[in-house]
């Protein structure tokens, strides 16, 4: 890792205070989200807000399993966001496909189409484990290491070959759309 | 059984259907396959008129696949499985969007997850499915695990002893 010069520790220190997470939701795991965003859990006393679209975001919180279909769309998103970027896999599906281990259609881990920051194990993990999770991934961007946007560039080759590998053609042909 | 449902069997009579008792609301009609259509005209002019689903199972020892018709009467909650079977490996019917204009889709879905096509209904791209390449899904020969493995690589684990014994004894957690 490069030693980062002043200014920019400055701003990472600044960046992990003020997260808006994007609020894409792929699979059950969205079902988490309402209590961790609201009143029970209040995922904004930690500095962490909803946001609707992935232009304004800081996270992108993939809640679950993706399939080709999804992941087409994860990709897109994940591109349209604006640097510094960061990726929570959230749930077993994204770390080894869960139980979808199997199926023809889901993809089996994440951080082989984008670089992932934090993973989140269990199915479903609890509010508590996302909230554990921002902190930590606060603790990461203070000290330097989610650096995820910079291996996207540093190994776009690497990515876009896996992505192609999986999904044959990552454009979005959409009959709804075309 | 509810009045429509004991109506329906009632008038289906000729159509020499196999008629099963799911519960008290649910009834599965078999009929052969040449019946179906017609069947299922009378079944809607009697108040089923509602086509919840249609699908299909894949019967891989017999050499069929079974088409089922799920029908819904709004009057007394009524429900009726139409089944039918047809061969496997020449997989073709008729298209039922004349009678109910939804059915386009469901059948543009047991295209794709089993191959079976519909005369009549020209549109059969693909609905959820995208860039396949391979047989359709649902069919029992197609194997997913497989596939899976070919196409989406596996996050390899390695064991690691020491760490495993140090969780074990309770020195770090795991």
């Amino acid at each position: 890792m490069k030693e980062r010069t002043m200014w920019e520790q400055i701003a990472d220190s600044l960046r992990s205070r003020s997260l808006w997470m994007l609020h894409y939701c792929t699979g059950c795991g969205a079902m988490e989200l309402p209590p961790t965003m609201t009143a029970r859990f209040d995922m904004e006393r930690f500095g962490v807000a909803p946001m609707a679209t992935p232009r304004q975001a800081d996270i992108m919180l993939i809640t679950g399993y993706l399939n080709t279909k999804t992941l087409r769309r994860v990709i897109y998103t994940y591109e349209q966001m604006a640097d510094p970027k960061y990726v929570i896999g959230f749930g077993s599906c994204t770390i080894n496909g869960g139980i979808y281990f199997d199926s023809y259609s889901t993809i089996n881990r994440l951080d082989y189409y984008i670089p992932v920051d934090v993973y989140i194990a269990g199915c479903m993990p609890r509010p508590e484990a996302i909230l554990e999770a921002f902190n930590y991934l606060m603790e990461k961007i203070r000290k330097g290491e989610a650096d995820g946007w910079k291996r996207y560039k540093e190994n776009y080759e690497w990515y876009k070959q896996n992505q192609i590998r999986s999904l044959g053609e990552v454009y979005v042909h959409d009959e709804f759309h075309e | 059984m509810t009045n429509s449902m004991s109506k329906a069997v009632e008038v289906l009579k000729s159509f020499n259907p196999f008629v099963e008792e799911i519960d008290d609301r649910e009834i599965k009609i078999s009929l052969s396959n040449d019946k179906v259509i017609s069947a299922l005209d009378v079944l809607k002019s009697i108040g089923f008129s509602h086509l919840s689903l249609i699908t299909c199972v894949d019967w891989i020892d017999d050499n069929q696949f079974e088409l089922v018709y799920i029908l819904f009467n709004w009057e007394d909650g009524g429900k009726i499985l139409v089944s039918t079977r047809i061969d496997r490996s020449n997989p073709k019917f008729i298209t039922v969007k004349e009678l109910w204009p939804v059915a386009r889709f469901y059948e543009r879905e047991i295209h794709e997850f089993f191959g079976i096509e519909f005369e009549g209904n020209d549109d059969m791209r693909p609905l959820f499915l995208e860039l396949w390449d391979e047989k359709p899904p649902m069919r029992k020969d197609f194997d997913p695990s497989k596939y899976s493995k070919e196409k989406f690589p596996d996050r390899k684990y390695e064991k690691d002893v020491i760490k495993e014994a140090k969780i074990f004894r309770g020195e770090i957690n795991g």
